[in-house]
């Protein structure tokens, strides 16, 4: 047995004396209550953990020496199809460990980018496949970032992702899909309901702002905005944000009735069909209520997944409307004048989380990346103002993108977030803004309670929304 | 500095090249200098200006600190002038100031100076711009604006900064003791995603490890933490001091890449965060971070490529071929240094020498007629008269005075017997003084001169001339180093510092009185060269020497031309080896001026420098050749490893040359085959054999190339420990893992072992990154075995007295400096026998040491130094002593007859001896004496020392 206090395990492992509470509460490290906070547990049990999150054993007991010496050769025998197509997916990669050292969750289940790439490489398909590694993984591409040899890590986990066979597939994510492709909506919110909830919501806000209505199926509005399940089922409230904003804009704008969902977990699930159907469904509504633009102000993958759909099968409709971005479309305000913002609300330091999908994946898909956007408009709001570090396309994610949130492994995405909340703590800010629905989540629900980190939360568009100066006469 | 003092060079500095029009041996260059706005006829560097000119300019390299608008660029600056910055120059901004123009001693300060086009019509061009560091600070994730992380060459500042002052590396953030460091390699190289850098950088694994040393010798307990990907220490003695540096000196290497140095606020620590090789997350905290930053061509390099019309490889380097390592695209212009791709010192120096040889071989027509030489003046005084001593003492500016009381001392000197004048300067280097020296020599009639100046090292030459040209013997000169070794070194004690000048002048008298008259050696040249070895080395050797028209003979042991390299069939830039061989073979049988001797062999040596007598055995004849120079090339060969992998036992297993033959020839074992295994480091980098081979990576990567191209559904497997694709080699790499090509590291867990079942060759070999134990079943087994030295080396380096490593192979003189020289004077190295290396570097030290040996073969005689020893054969009692002391193997027992008995006594070799001293001090009879340095002169000089007074 080993005799443990709670913040010795919590700085080995890099996570708050909560998470490791956490842990023992739900069985991951199983522990008995020792002498004196102390906490008892079996040599095996903390090698085992040591395992699950890719840490070496700091003590080792003489008995639990390796057995190296009784693992069997893998025979090279790398199959007839390859994995990939291209070398420069895995062949390339220089085995340097650069990928391994800047992922968050190296060693989660004794693997890493490196020990995936490798893998493919050497042609061990079916035990990637079969890993949970890659469902853990948030394919936020810090890994990318820092290969010098440009691997393509990302899309080799999407690719493996997509092997697995479907009815192994974290339930949740498949759930969602198939809620979405036959209710319109991930969470299967049926259309009464929603208006319903819409049209109260409408009556409360037209309370502050006079004469508010809310346009569903507006033909010829310009801008379609889309809308994500979870707000209308669990936060309504978030949905005034933007409402608000509109208003004081005075945007012609529209909410369809059908198929409004902008989130796509087939980009998740490697479900390319999938993914191109919801799509699909957006562009016909765009038709169908001839709007000229489409606005996605759910999570960064949205946006990023949208876009790629578009411009692999609906290049025509990526010529016809323009797609905004929540950036272009705010930018777009405050360069036209629309708003006017109120600098003296939000006081306190304040930083600004860079969601993967908006800056170093749109940057190296779409081949540009948004970065300074975001930082203008909150400085504009929050003038005490403090970059995290590193930041930008260096920025470590937080820990729930590419489906983790909706994905059963709860206990690496926490500790995932470690880092996230190191650099949040390191900043001393009381204040985090963010522009992705998954990164929020993450850091308002969880980061804030595991890490005690006591910051504040909010879209970049709820921000904007709370330092609105308009006078609504 | 040699450089600049010598008689056929011109140095033009602060000038760039423009264009160049013409052909090879008729060249019209244009050059743009740039003003210096000093004049450096008059300049006499001694800092007056700088001391009072009112502008600071910071450098913007970290801990360089900052300089002046009028400023030195550096401390050995060849000439040794200043310069004024025009950017920063208040006068030359602003039109206000000009303090240094009044204050300078010698008026060199010259605003009027400005930009002025040169024309130079030359034979010949060589171009040796160099590269530049990579700056880190385009990729923010590598922390460089932090201020504790430092590029190598920041760091080297610092290193030099905290020797200097003798005080503890400190961190720049927060002055506090650095307690650990951590170098990150290959920043800046083999990066395809933060710089288009695709190639490897060479320098930097082996900077490193000189910088991490050298900060350990600075402090002990320093920890130092090398993250790398391959560890590059392919060159002389580089691997030893790897280890060295890795088992015995504590540094800690670390296989993995860091993605990013983050910099925590509340720690006021650097953060690596980083997997180690067994696949752990680790988080280290580090005082100093280290980037080992790779290097680049500069952008004004690349275009003046452009200009000239010059080829380059993609990464912008010039581009050559192996078989002519240092000619440009252009014919009459030719590359040396890092501009043709990145090189350490050693190789750099080497190709500065072979691109001389080039130039040589197209100038040889004109060379006799265009060279300058030092003119003999006869010398009438001479030194065995009454001693007349004058005294010559120098303020320099006020470097000397200022600490120094001249007038005391001055006073002192005349008072010292024998001195009959004493006189002061405010610069005795300037033009004036140097004249009036002359002067006063001759009126006064002064045969002995002491000067208190400066450093002999600088300036002896400058005075040595000066008591030429006035008539007298310039080894009745001595100086005494008023300036470096008093006023420099403590003038916060005026009294005590007068003194010590004191004592220093009175020695220097004291020696002066008793120097002899000296004439330099002269030898006689016979103009011959020998060249041992008929490689690719030793033709292009002699081919280079014949094209500068001398007479060359070529010994070759087998019974053909061509060595090793006619196993090759390209280079690394795939170029067609026995094309070239062919040709250059023809070449050499067909050039007049070279004798070759086939299946011949050195029996017998004897001679020096000049002339070296060297008889050989061909074909059963004895054959004495008289040469001035002799280069060996004698090659070097495969290493068989017996016993190891299989090797001997199975058909399926080959050495790299023997699997190349058997593919050549399409053997049944190739053309079947479906896998291939390669095994790196076979025999080398092993105890007893602690090199790298070089050349054997890159030579299974491109087999493998190969093999892939011409079936990809081929399994190629490399097992191997670090990949040594230095340079742009670095790119066949890149391609072969493109191809498929597997490569494995096997340092990590142990050697492969190789077994044979049913089913062929099987291999079992541990993954690095998987660590677990992976089984290829193979048809083909390919060991890259090491490159061992000529088993001859020994014997000839015991018949003309050479030096030899630990390994077998040839020592030269400077590891650096003179890398393909011997110590013995007029003998030179090239190729295998000198270190395992790739063919165009054979080339380019063949190239260098036809140079080095032309510099003797294009004199008449060589003029030696004649501060060599003597000894005095009646006090002699042969107890030769000095015999094992002598590290030039210059003195021999001789046995002469006295009276009817036969004694043995000794004999100094004039020509070989270097003045050392060494046998001076261990002999107890005191019966040799180096000349100049003879016993007597330092006891005089001790007692001048010890008494104060004569």
């Amino acid at each position: 047995m080993l005799e443990v206090r709670i913040n010795e395990l919590a700085e080995e492992f890099g996570v708050h004396r909560n998470t490791i509470r956490n842990w023992i509460k739900a069985g991951i490290l199983p522990a008995q209550k020792g002498p004196g906070r102390r906490y008892l547990l079996k040599w095996a049990d903390y090698v085992a953990l040591c395992e699950r999150f890719g840490k070496r054993p700091r003590r080792l007991p003489e008995t639990a020496k390796e057995e190296e010496s009784k693992k069997s050769p893998y025979r090279l025998l790398p199959p007839s199809t390859p994995l990939y197509p291209d070398p420069s997916w895995a062949d390339i990669c220089l085995t340097c460990g650069a990928c391994a050292s800047a992922c968050p969750i190296s060693g989660v289940d004794g693997l890493d980018p490196r020990k995936v790439v490798r893998m493919a490489a050497l042609g061990m398909d079916e035990e990637l496949i079969n890993s949970d590694w890659a469902w853990k993984c948030s394919l936020c591409a810090k890994c990318e970032e820092s290969c010098p040899m440009k691997v393509e890590i990302v899309q080799l986990i999407c690719r493996i992702r997509s092997l697995r066979p479907r009815d192994k597939i974290p339930g949740p994510l498949v759930r969602g899909i198939t809620t979405c492709l036959e209710k319109g909506n991930n969470l299967g919110i049926p259309k009464e309901d929603f208006l319903a909830l819409l049209k109260y919501l409408a009556r409360e806000l037209a309370e502050e702002c006079p004469g508010f209505e809310v346009p569903i199926d507006v033909h010829g509005a310009r801008l379609l905005v889309t809308i994500n399940s979870k707000e209308p089922f669990a936060e309504p409230e978030s949905l005034k944000y933007w409402w608000k904003i509109f208003y004081a804009v005075k945007e012609s704008w529209t909410i369809s009735s059908e198929y409004w969902e902008g989130v796509n977990w087939g980009f998740f699930s490697g479900n390319e069909e999938a993914m191109r159907a919801i799509v699909g469904r957006l562009v016909d509504n765009l038709h169908r209520l001839n709007c000229e633009a489409l606005l996605l102000p759910e999570s960064g993958h949205a946006y990023l997944a949208t876009r790629l759909v578009l411009e692999q099968w609906f290049p025509e409709a990526l010529n016809k409307f323009k797609i905004y971005s929540v950036f272009d479309l705010l930018m777009e305000y405050l360069n036209k004048g629309l708003l006017v913002l109120d600098a003296k609300r939000h006081p306190g330091l304040t930083t600004y989380h860079d969601s993967c999908n908006y800056g170093r994946r749109s940057l190296k898909i779409l081949g540009r990346g948004y970065f300074e956007e975001g930082r203008i408009i909150t400085q504009l709001c929050c003038p005490d103002f403090v970059d995290m570090q590193p930041n930008r396309n260096g920025n470590y994610c937080c820990g729930a993108g590419g489906g983790a949130w909706s994905s059963p492994y709860k206990a690496e995405r926490i500790f995932h977030g470690r880092i996230k909340a190191r650099q949040i703590k390191e900043t001393q800010a009381k204040r985090v803004i963010v522009t992705c629905h998954q990164c929020r989540d993450q850091i308002k629900f969880f980061l804030n309670k595991e890490y005690e980190l006591g910051v504040e939360v909010k879209y970049l568009w709820e921000l904007v929304a709370d330092s609105l100066v308009f006078d609504p006469s | 500095m040699e450089c600049g003092r010598h008689f056929n060079i011109e140095i033009l500095t602060r000038t760039e090249l423009l264009d160049i029009q013409g052909r090879p041996g008729n060249f019209r260059v244009s050059l743009r200098r740039y003003p210096r706005y000093v004049d450096i006829k008059r300049c006499i560097a001694c800092g007056a200006c700088a001391d009072k000119c009112p502008q600071v300019v910071p450098e913007t390299t970290k801990n360089l600190g900052s300089r002046k608008a009028i400023y030195l660029e550096h401390p050995q600056a060849v000439p040794l002038k200043y310069q004024i910055d025009p950017l920063s120059c208040l006068k030359l901004t602003e039109n206000s100031c000009g303090l240094c123009e009044e204050l300078c001693p010698t008026q060199a300060i010259n605003f009027e100076e400005r930009e002025e086009v040169l024309e130079y019509e030359v034979g010949a061009v060589i171009l040796a711009p160099g590269l530049k560091p990579f700056d880190p600070s385009r990729v923010g994730l590598w922390g460089w604006q932090s201020p504790d992380v430092l590029t190598a060459l920041e760091f080297e500042y610092l290193l030099a900064q905290s020797t200097r002052t003798n005080t503890p590396l400190r961190r720049p953030s927060t002055g506090n003791p650095v307690k650990n460091i951590a170098f990150l390699q290959c920043v800046g190289s083999r990066d395809l995603n933060h710089c288009d850098h695709p190639y490897c950088s060479t320098v930097c694994c082996m900077f490193a490890i000189k910088e991490a040393l050298l900060a350990r010798q600075r402090n002990a307990r320093l920890e130092i933490s090398i993250f790398y990907t391959d560890m590059r220490a392919y060159g002389k003695d580089f691997e030893r001091y790897y280890q060295e540096a890795s088992e015995k000196k504590g540094i800690r290497f670390v296989r993995s890449r860091l993605h990013a140095v983050e910099f925590c606020p509340q720690r006021k620590k650097l953060r690596l965060h980083y997997v180690n090789i067994e696949g752990r997350q680790v988080e280290e905290w580090y005082d100093m971070v280290v980037l080992a930053v790779g290097l680049e061509v500069p952008p004004d390099i690349i275009e003046l490529a452009h200009r000239l019309g010059l080829r380059l490889t993609a990464n912008n380097f010039a581009a050559t071929s192996a078989f002519k390592p240092v000619d440009t695209s252009k014919p009459g212009i030719f590359v040396c240094g890092a501009f043709s791709g990145p090189k350490d010192i050693a190789q750099a120096v080497t190709e500065g020498s072979a691109a001389a040889a080039a130039v040589a071989e197209i100038l040889a027509p004109v060379r006799p007629a265009r060279q300058v030489s030092q003119n003999q003046l006869p010398q009438t005084i001479q030194g065995d008269q009454k001693p007349r001593i004058g005294v010559f003492l120098c303020h320099c500016g006020n470097n000397i005075s200022s600490v120094i009381d001249l007038e005391a001392l001055l006073t002192y000197a005349q008072g010292l017997a024998d001195v009959v004048w004493a006189e002061k300067h405010l610069f005795l280097c300037s033009q004036e003084a140097q004249k009036r020296l002359q002067e006063v020599i001759r009126d006064k009639g002064l045969n002995r001169v002491v000067i208190g100046a400066c450093s002999p090292r600088t300036h002896e030459f400058l005075f040595r001339r000066a008591l030429r040209e006035a008539g007298i013997n310039q080894y009745l000169l001595e100086m005494a180093n008023l300036r470096h070794h008093v006023a420099w070194v403590h003038p916060q004690f005026k009294e005590e510092t007068t003194q010590k000048a004191k004592d220093l002048i009175a020695m220097a008298v004291a020696k002066v009185r008793c120097q002899e008259v000296l004439y330099p050696l002269e030898v006689p040249v016979m103009k011959r060269a020998l060249v041992l070895g008929g490689g690719v080395a030793g033709m292009e050797c002699a081919l280079s020497l014949a094209r500068q028209g001398f007479e060359v003979f070529l010994v070759e042991k087998s019974a053909s031309l061509g060595g090793n390299a006619r196993h090759l069939s390209y280079t690394w830039t795939y170029e067609n080896v026995q094309y070239h061989l062919l040709k250059l073979r023809k070449e050499v049988e067909k050039n007049p001026l070279i004798k070759i001797f086939l299946r011949a062999e050195v029996v017998k040596v004897a001679g020096h420098i000049g002339e070296f007598a060297t008889t050989i055995s061909s074909h059963g004849r004895r054959k004495t050749i008289r040469h001035a120079v002799g280069i060996i090339a004698i090659g070097g060969g495969m290493y068989r490893p017996f016993g190891e992998y299989g090797y001997g036992e199975y058909e399926e297993v080959f050495t790299s040359l023997e699997f190349d033959t058997v593919r050549a020839a399409g053997d049944f074992r190739v053309k079947r085959a479906r896998n291939f295994v390669f095994i790196q480091c076979v025999g080398s980098r092993e105890p007893g054999r602690l090199y790298c081979s070089k050349v054997c990576c890159t030579h299974s990567i491109q087999t493998a190339i190969d093999l892939k191209k011409e079936d990809p559904s081929r399994r190629v497997y490399i097992l191997y420990r670090d990949i040594r694709t230095y340079g742009e080699r670095e790119i066949l790499y890149q391609k072969a893992r493109k191809l498929g090509v597997v490569f494995i590291n096997y340092d990590l867990h142990g050697t492969p072992k190789v077994s044979k079942s049913s089913r062929g060759l099987c291999i079992e070999v541990w993954d690095h990154i998987l660590h677990r134990p992976l089984e290829i079943n193979t048809d083909v087994l390919v060991l890259a075995t090491a490159i061992v030295p000529n088993p001859k080396v020994r014997e000839l380096a015991s018949l003309y007295s050479l030096a030899v490593d630990s390994h077998g192979f040839f020592l030269e003189a400077h590891s650096k400096m003179r890398p393909v020289d011997f110590l013995t004077d007029g003998l030179f190295m090239a190729g295998l026998s000198h270190y395992p290396m790739p063919l165009e570097e054979s080339v380019a030290q063949a190239k260098a040491a036809a140079a080095r040996a032309a510099t003797i073969l294009a004199k008449d005689t060589v003029s030696l130094d004649p501060v060599v020893a003597t000894v005095d054969l009646a006090r002699c009692d042969g107890c030769a002593l000095c015999l094992d002391v002598c590290p030039y193997k210059a003195i021999s027992p001789l046995e002469i007859e006295e009276g009817d008995s036969r004694v043995k006594k000794i004999q100094i070799d004039k020509v070989r001896c270097k003045g050392c001293g060494i046998c001076q001090a261990i002999c107890p009879q005191e019966c040799i004496a180096v000349a100049n340095f003879t016993l007597t002169q330092l006891r005089a000089q001790i007692r001048a020392a010890l008494s104060g007074e004569l």
